[in-house]
């Protein structure tokens, strides 16, 4: 197995680390960009380089940013009132797609999973609370993923709020069926959820 | 779905065979060893991709072959199916749905269901509770499937409460306990109340099925829920109550996955006071009452396999037996030893298979028997 030269046999290693990645598509990357210009490879490992050097977290809702806060914190337009709380950077992406909400964000980072070891103390549960001690947030919506862990942090949140914020609405997004779509391609999971959830017209 | 036939490769005693089944009652007959109930493992193998006799499927293999291949003829209104499943041991199942390979059979939304009885499955009756909690938990999700959903999320929400329980025991955070209580108890009234009506419908037809085939005296099933709560808030509760000693012990202790659905003759458990007879008896009657509720929830009645039942059964409840099968719609295969042990045999409503030698006579051979 071990024929390759150590400098190639690590870069093989690395892209294998890649979510998605295994062995043999690792391989065929490494042999890419040993075959592609000597810019061409280098400007992806300058890519890599700079994405890790300038993007961080927003220090208010820790959203990726460029620069101590994300566009999002920077925007003045935005509402300061309502707060959005979501487990990963890539699902304020999704809510914003909707250009439905007009208010802030809050990126926990994770989910509470005990199995996988994470604890409140694990996400940013702490600084969301800090963002409410000065009253002036009027909803949270509480838009974790409709999981076992997404709702049980959403619980663990909600009980929270209400003790350090009694004042605060808190709402979580509901879930059932997707615009559009028939009935007869739902999943029996969701057609299930949108039933129990059904509403008066 | 209507089962139309069964073929087979290198299965069990089998090298090459094929049996069509009735739209009813089909009957395999045969002296013993002749391979009645491998065939009707084969049925079973062919639409679940699994043995319903053993959990080492090396064995279905026909002795000095390298691959046993099923494959399961249907029709429904919408038109003819096809099922195969081919085994070689030490590679993975091969299954085909339509033509189409899938990963396994039993998450198709359309495939027949199976509803098996066997010497071996009375442990159902007689074994531990958590025998019985899964197959309430299956025939559940046979009714509805999408409620099968409650149990998985129960199980999910149950691991992550005991590995919570775990780390705070070696010091960890407890504070998000509370909302694990709340999600698990979320989940366990959802899994209890799908249960409880479930077993209600359940009761009901097997009070009318089990008299009729020898359990006359008062037969009962019902559900036993270890918690007594009917809200969220009062399972929130009941965990509080035990939660020092479920930290003592790293797990919780309380709640649906300690419950048994129980099967009770003249007011005593067949699981500790039933003979041998009257457990099987009540695994019967337990099997065709599910069937029967299933046939109202779902369009079709599950194909019920019953192996070697007659010999346990007088005269008397092999005709209530037969009458129910023929009665209830839905197919049903028996196998037997005796033709004389199956009333009306020669109705034109029951299918015959005569089996003999490792091979499956033809129709024509196996009606000359019976004349």
């Amino acid at each position: 197995m071990n024929t390759y030269a150590p400098a190639l046999q690590r870069l093989i290693a690395e892209l294998s680390k890649l979510p998605g990645v295994g062995g043999r598509t690792a391989q065929r990357l490494a042999f890419h960009l040993l075959r592609a210009s000597e810019e061409d490879a280098l400007a992806l490992a300058d890519a890599i380089r700079e994405v890790k050097s300038r993007i961080g977290f927003c220090e208010i809702c820790f959203n990726l940013a460029e620069g101590p806060r994300c566009r999002i914190c920077a925007d003045e337009r935005r509402e300061g009132d309502v707060i959005c709380v979501v487990e990963e950077p890539v699902d304020v992406i999704s809510i914003e797609r909707t250009h439905e909400f007009r208010g802030r964000y809050h990126v926990l980072g994770g989910a509470l999973s005990p199995i996988d070891g994470i604890d409140p103390e694990d996400l940013r549960i702490e600084q969301l609370y800090a963002r409410l001690r000065d009253g002036e947030v009027r909803e949270v919506v509480i838009a974790t993923n409709p999981t076992t862990t997404g709702e049980a942090t959403a619980l663990h949140i909600a009980a929270g709020i209400r003790q350090l914020a009694p004042a605060t609405a808190v709402t979580r997004l509901a879930s059932g069926l997707p615009v559009g779509s028939d009935l007869e391609y739902a999943d029996e999971l969701t057609l299930g959820r949108a039933f129990s959830g059904r509403r008066a017209l | 779905m209507r089962v139309l036939s069964v073929s087979v490769r290198d299965f069990r005693c089998y090298e090459a065979a094929a049996a069509p089944l009735g739209g009813g009652l089909t009957v395999i007959w045969g002296p013993n060893g002749a391979g009645k109930t491998n065939l009707l493992e084969a049925l079973y193998f062919g639409c679940t991709g699994r043995s319903c006799r053993t959990v080492n499927d090396r064995e279905v293999v026909r002795f000095g072959s390298r691959t046993a291949r099923v494959v399961v003829a249907a029709e429904d209104e919408v038109g003819p199916h096809e099922f195969t499943v081919g085994f070689t041991p030490g590679e993975p199942k091969r299954m085909t749905h339509d033509g189409a390979p899938v990963e396994r059979l039993v998450d198709l939304s359309s495939r027949p269901l199976m509803s098996v009885f066997l010497p071996e499955r009375l442990d159902l009756v007689r074994g531990v509770p958590a025998l019985r909690r899964a197959h309430l938990d299956q025939y559940l999700a046979a009714l509805w499937p999408a409620r099968a959903a409650n149990r998985s999320t129960y199980a999910q929400t149950l691991a992550q409460r005991n590995a919570l329980l775990a780390r705070v025991d070696h010091g960890g955070s407890r504070a998000s306990l509370a909302a694990w209580d709340e999600r698990l108890a979320a989940a366990a009234i959802a899994l209890m109340a799908d249960r409880a009506q479930a077993s209600s419908e359940l009761a009901a037809a097997f009070a009318e099925i089990a008299p009729s085939l020898g359990l006359e005296a008062d037969p009962e099933v019902f559900y036993r829920p270890r918690s007594q709560a009917s809200s969220i808030e009062e399972f929130q509760a009941e965990l509080r109550e035990r939660l020092s000693s479920d930290l003592e012990r790293g797990f919780t202790e309380h709640g649906p996955h300690r419950d048994d659905l129980v099967l009770r003759h003249a007011g005593r458990q067949l699981r500790t006071y039933g003979s041998q007879g009257q457990q099987r008896l009540g695994l019967l009657a337990l099997l065709l009452a599910e069937r029967r509720v299933i046939s109202r929830y779902r369009a079709a009645a599950p194909l019920i396999l019953l192996d070697d039942v007659m010999s346990e059964l007088d005269r008397e409840r092999r005709q209530a037996l037969v009458q129910l099968l023929l009665n209830d719609g839905g197919q049903a295969v028996i196998t037997t030893t005796d033709q004389e042990h199956v009333p009306l045999i020669e109705s034109p409503e029951i299918a015959l298979v005569g089996v003999g030698g490792g091979s499956v006579l033809s129709p024509q051979t196996a009606t000359a028997g019976v004349q």
